[in-house]
């Protein structure tokens, strides 16, 4: 019997791509709120379930929805996690 | 007979009217082509402006996955000659056609103004009618046109002064055969001196020479 399996998947640009939304809010946590950060990233979680036999099964059909779609290999870096 | 072009319009794009115009300006019999048609048979593909799906996901991410674009990718790989301007150029990176990513600009802004560029290839279909190095103004209306540089590629045009963080202030590529060309700024919002200024005439009349000169591939 299939069952279903959640997913999140951290998308996160590669780490030598500028992130101007993480430099920009980064700035405000300083200026504004004093707190010591010192690096902020922004990204995009997907939060996802599948059909699948086995938590194997699942955590493959995941990994080719990012590559097919919702990852840009060139420009973007993703983890994935069950949950 | 005037060569045919194809204007592609996806769920989004809202440049294919002045797209039309510019191209029917030329001298072209333009057309459009919709995301379930098939651009095989016209002499140029031009992949406009806008929104397609709402930017989501990735701006261009997901119409390059529509079946037009796979019927631009059939025709591109044959040599077929094809423009993508501001969201099409992110359409044609999104299809892996042109390399590097195009990422919102480092100012975090919209940015639509008039721009001073540079000419750095004219040995190719697009921009035979400048000279290299010509300095010309033309309009950008973009968020996400910082040019993320991947390899080596054909620059075709660059910004005079930084306008949105793009590496080495490109603002347009050529494909490795130079019969794909990706800009962000618009040409064809630029073909009368009424509007300002008509630079963006050269382009099409560029592609029109090189079509007339019996260089057509597809």
């Amino acid at each position: 019997m299939p069952q279903t399996y959640h997913f999140m998947i951290d998308i996160q640009y590669k780490g030598n791509v500028r992130d101007p939304r993480g430099e920009t809010i980064r700035k405000v946590l300083v200026g504004e709120y004093n707190l010591p950060v010192t690096s902020l990233r922004i990204g995009k979680s997907v939060n996802i379930e599948v059909e699948a036999d086995s938590p194997e099964e699942a955590e493959a059909i995941v990994r080719k929805a990012c590559e097919e779609l919702l990852v840009n290999p060139v420009v973007e870096q993703y983890e994935v996690r069950m949950i | 007979m005037n060569p045919k072009a194809a204007v592609v319009v996806y769920p989004g794009t809202n440049c294919d009217r002045d797209t039309y115009y510019a191209l029917e300006l030329a001298g072209f019999t333009p057309e459009y082509v919709d995301w379930h048609g098939d651009v095989k048979g016209y002499d140029l593909v031009v992949l406009p402006g806008g929104f397609s799906y709402g930017d989501y996901l990735r701006a261009g991410a997901v119409a390059a996955r529509e079946p037009v674009s796979k019927s631009v990718r059939a025709y591109a790989e044959k040599g077929g000659l094809v423009l993508g301007i501001c969201n099409g150029f992110q359409v044609l990176m999104e299809m892996g056609l042109l390399p590097g990513g195009l990422l919102e600009n480092t100012s975090g802004t919209f940015i639509c103004k008039w721009v001073d560029l540079e000419i750095t290839d004219t040995d190719n279909p697009f921009l035979s009618r400048f000279k290299q190095g010509e300095k010309i103004k033309l309009p950008i209306a973009h968020a996400f046109g910082r040019y993320v540089k991947v390899g080596d590629p054909k620059v075709a045009l660059r910004y005079v002064e930084d306008v949105n963080g793009s590496d080495e202030k490109i603002a347009g590529i050529l494909s490795e055969d130079k019969n794909i060309f990706g800009l962000m700024p618009h040409p064809e919002r630029a073909m009368e001196k009424l509007l300002g200024w008509d630079y963006g005439k050269n382009v099409f009349l560029s592609i029109l020479d090189w079509i007339r000169g019996g260089n057509r591939v597809v």
